[in-house]
């Protein structure tokens, strides 16, 4: 019988030596907590795009200029001024002395010279941010020809770059065209200084190119940064710490000593963790709970408009990939398919978090000043009219048009149907939905193997070309393949404009080309949701979606 | 019985390479680029320099710089989902996890399922043999996302006994641990009842109670060896896929396991992740079943089991 219980007792032990084997070492709870269902995907701004991925960028590194933690307005960071030529195409940058990386070395020109550099030469998603410097797009084209085929393309010369470093503490850059938004672009992770020093040792250097590529790994802790923050503790998909920085120049305005990321992929767990008081703020609240709790009069769930739109997407080439003719390419079709579906019960019935329907691409209130007409309204009667103007009179269906959607986000299966069941009711078309995976999705998009499409676009900084440059002809992101040459020509005399209100009015006639044309059918101006109480200082409820933990704390006197 | 076991790690090399190339095949055909995910593109040139640095532009220069890199370093090379961590780093964080959760399940099913399925098998259609019933169904019929949702909104919302999710002390382990050992311990007591009540029933027990042995020493000494055999080839495979984690119950307590890299990899098309992830179960599949056929040499002194490897 003792033989027997051996086996048990000796499991036991075996899983207490597990335990300890396998879990991490515990240190006390930091001054901010927040938890996200994602793990950041990388800490180098050289390749970060997504949004969790920027909130730990903006605590570890600061650019030229920095974002006011409550307006989002640029504020100078390491520039302590800057001066602009009467052109507006040449920013002359003065750093300021006291900038210093977090192992005491001073902040200088070349630093932002060496990131941005390598901003060309190993380009990632916003590389292409630094097409507005001077000759840089053809230096990166360039200097990818150049990898690809050593022995038949020269080296090209970066000098011929419009950066100059004038003095340590001097950073000259020279633009291709007045950009109004160009300090408002410093603040951004793709213009960050990066402190080469301390990458060296993950140095790779291919012989054949002498190109330099970084391991990754540079992003540890122990990664040098010149932000309110230093990485302390990077657990893959369980946490991140940061611990206030001891050298950053402004560390007099950084309330909290420790910010800590935990990671949660369940929603309702997420949640619980946040009733059971182990967190201070949740950036994202699904729609699986989020309507029950704003039902339930929570005034710690904070929902307010985002910064941008979901809308379908229509593939306008006259004819698919089988050759077959295109009925989206008439715009009578498209202009039908637009009219004849309400968008109120979408968010009223199936998003659930406050979204406003949209008749526009680009939200109207986002940039005061910037009017944005309103577009087609439902009028199903209208829409019948014109359907029976063109080929499609009295058919029972558009050929080769579905409504493809991503199966990954749960509402876009309820959305494609309820405008299926619309459009069949109103126009009496049949419409398919199709459903895929996220990633055959974006594949078949990128083939243009489809017809309709559910997409969205968030913008990423303060002026409306963060919109308009994705509908231009020449853009990678123009999904519905809309070329419009009045359109491209509107927004290339905005580029050249200097007047702010003159560029304005440009970019309004741009994008009422977008609304009338519908190579786009607005569906919801999406919102963004934020859960935390009261006592938790220093989030705005900006549509940026943008927080810096620089200023935010939690008061712990009042309790929770 | 050494030869045997030679022979049969001898195997694991061809057997790994055979699953290694058939994922890869699938990993490669499957439509999506691992690079790039939302409505934003990748920039051509930026996607291509992507693709250059992690051998993933043509099939033959992944094959031709992954695999011998396995081989040579044990080195499975960079996720291509979060290029910070190589997959080896991820499976080092995240293996230990799982083994941790998946022993604690496994000891406490087999413990409860053999405990269970003996007593109903003794007392049958008496109070026990009615619990074991109810178990049984509970463990099969009750997807575990429901049992772990219960668990946490009762013993971590309501009464507060335990941590609502995360990893780090026992107490962690408990809630996720009971809900990975549902399924198995169900498993296990029905096993174990049928295959008891099999044995109580043969020529040697009822010699044994002749004899004047006491009842209990036949059950749980001379009965419980023999029953346990059918138990044994069941905990193989059930021991590969507890140790290596459940995405269920990952996701619902939040505990950084591997359980979780297998579906999220696939989503992610994180190419080297799915062959780390796959190879390192595999491997475990290939141990565990090899420990079970020593196991059952051990139990049973009739079955030979060198009598399948000659």
């Amino acid at each position: 019988m003792l033989r027997l219980l051996s086996i048990p007792a000796a499991l036991i032990l075996l899983m207490i030596g597990a335990i300890a084997w396998s879990s991490s070492q515990s240190t006390p709870r930091a001054d901010f907590t927040f938890v996200i269902p994602r793990d950041v995907l990388t800490l180098d701004p050289n390749q970060m795009s997504y949004l969790q991925d920027f909130r730990l960028a903006y605590c570890i590194w600061e650019g030229l200029y920095a974002y006011d933690g409550m307006t989002l307005d640029p504020v100078p960071g390491v520039a302590s001024s800057v001066d602009i030529s009467p052109d507006k195409r040449v920013y002359t940058f003065h750093l300021r002395p006291e900038a210093k990386w977090s192992n005491g070395d001073d902040v200088v020109a070349g630093d932002f010279l060496f990131a941005w550099r390598r901003m060309l030469e190993s380009p990632g998603e916003y590389s292409y941010l630094h097409y507005y410097i001077k000759a840089a797009e053809p230096y990166l084209h360039a200097y990818a020809d150049f990898l690809a085929d050593p022995d038949k393309n020269k080296k090209p010369d970066f000098s011929t770059v419009g950066l100059r470093v004038i003095d340590p503490h001097t950073l000259r850059v020279e633009l291709e065209n007045p950009v109004l938004f160009f300090l408002e672009l410093m603040g951004m992770p793709a213009f960050f200084p990066l402190h080469e020093p301390s990458m060296r040792q993950y140095r790779e250097v291919d012989p054949r190119t002498g190109n330099v590529t970084y391991n990754r790994k540079f992003t540890r802790p122990g990664v040098v940064g010149n932000g309110p923050f230093v990485l302390k503790t990077w657990e893959f998909k369980r946490r991140v710490r940061l611990e206030k920085s001891p050298t950053y120049w402004d560390r007099g305005h950084v309330p909290s000593n420790s910010i800590e990321q935990l990671c949660v992929e369940d929603m309702l767990g997420e949640v619980l963790r946040y009733e059971a008081g182990d967190c201070d703020w949740i950036p994202e609240v699904s729609s699986e709970v989020g309507p029950e709790m704003v039902s339930k009069g929570r005034n710690d769930v904070h929902i307010f408009p985002g910064f941008g739109s979901y809308y379908l997407t229509l593939m306008l080439r006259p004819q698919f990939k089988d050759g077959s003719d295109n009925p989206l390419s008439d715009l009578r079709v498209r202009q039908a398919l637009a009219m004849s579906f309400e968008k109120e019960t979408i968010c009223d019935n199936i998003m659930r978090m406050g979204e406003k329907p949209a008749t526009t691409y680009i939200p109207p209130t986002i940039f005061p000043g910037f009017n944005v007409k309103p577009g087609y309204p439902f009028d199903a009667k209208r829409a019948r009219e014109l359907l029976d103007q063109t080929a499609f009179r009295g058919a029972k269906t558009l050929p080769g048009v579905s409504i493809l959607y991503s199966s990954n986000t749960l509402t876009f299966a309820a959305m494609a149907q309820n405008i299926a069941n619309q459009w069949r009711a109103n126009l009496g078309l049949e419409i398919p939905v199709e459903q895929q995976e996220s990633k055959v999705r974006r594949e078949r998009v990128n083939n243009k193997e489809y017809s309709i499409t559910i997409g969205d676009w968030i913008g990423d900084y303060q002026d409306p070309s963060t919109f308009t440059d994705k509908m231009l002809s020449t853009s990678v992101n123009n999904d519905s393949d809309w070329k419009n040459m009045d359109f491209d020509r509107l927004c290339a005399d905005a580029t050249r404009e200097t007047d702010p209100q003159k560029r304005y009015r440009l970019l309004e006639r741009a994008n009422e080309l977008i609304d009338k044309e519908l190579s786009m059918i607005p569906l919801y101006y999406n919102t963004n949701q934020y859960l935390f109480r009261g006592n938790v200082h220093g989030i705005n409820l900006n549509p940026r979606n943008m927080t810096m933990f620089k200023g935010v704390w939690v008061d712990r006197r009042k309790g929770s | 019985m050494l030869n045997f076991i030679a022979w049969r790690i001898a195997q694991f090399p061809l057997i790994l390479a055979i699953i290694y190339l058939i994922t890869f095949a699938f990993v490669w055909i499957a439509p999506g680029s691992p690079f790039g995910n939302q409505e934003r593109q990748l920039d051509e040139t930026a996607k291509l320099a992507l693709e250059r640095r992690f051998h993933a532009d043509k099939w033959y220069k992944f094959l031709g710089n992954y695999p011998k890199q396995i081989i040579l370093h044990g080195d499975f090379g960079p996720s291509m989902q979060y290029a910070e961590w190589t997959v080896n780093d991820i499976l080092k964080t995240s293996l230990p996890v799982s083994i941790t959760l998946g022993l604690f399940a496994l000891v406490l099913g087999t413990l409860i399922g053999v405990a269970v399925g003996t007593l109903a098998a003794v007392h049958r259609d008496g109070i026990f043999d009615w619990i074991s019933l109810a178990i049984v169904l509970v463990g099969i019929s009750l997807p575990s996302f429901i049992f772990a949702a219960l668990l946490l909104m009762i013993f971590a919302g309501w009464l507060e006994w335990f941590p609502v999710g995360g990893w780090g002390s026992f107490s962690d382990i408990v809630l996720p641990g009971v809900a990975l050992a549902l399924a198995p311990m169900a498993y296990i007591a029905r096993l174990s009842r049928v295959a008891m009540i099999d044995v109580l029933s043969s020529d040697f027990v009822r010699t044994a109670r002749a004899k004047g042995v006491s009842r209990s020493v036949v059950i749980w000494k001379h009965c419980l060896r023999n029953a346990f055999l059918p138990v044994l080839s069941y905990l193989g495979p059930a021991a590969a896929t507890t140790l290596t984690g459940s995405f269920v119950i990952e996701r619902v307590f939040s505990i950084p396991g591997l359980g979780q890299h297998f579906v999220n990899s696939i989503q992610n098309r994180d190419r080297t992740l799915i062959l780390g992830a796959t190879m390192v179960y595999s491997f475990l599949l290939l141990v565990f079943n090899l420990l079970v056929d020593i196991g059952y040499a051990l139990v049973d002194p009739r079955i030979d089991v060198t009598a399948k490897g000659s």
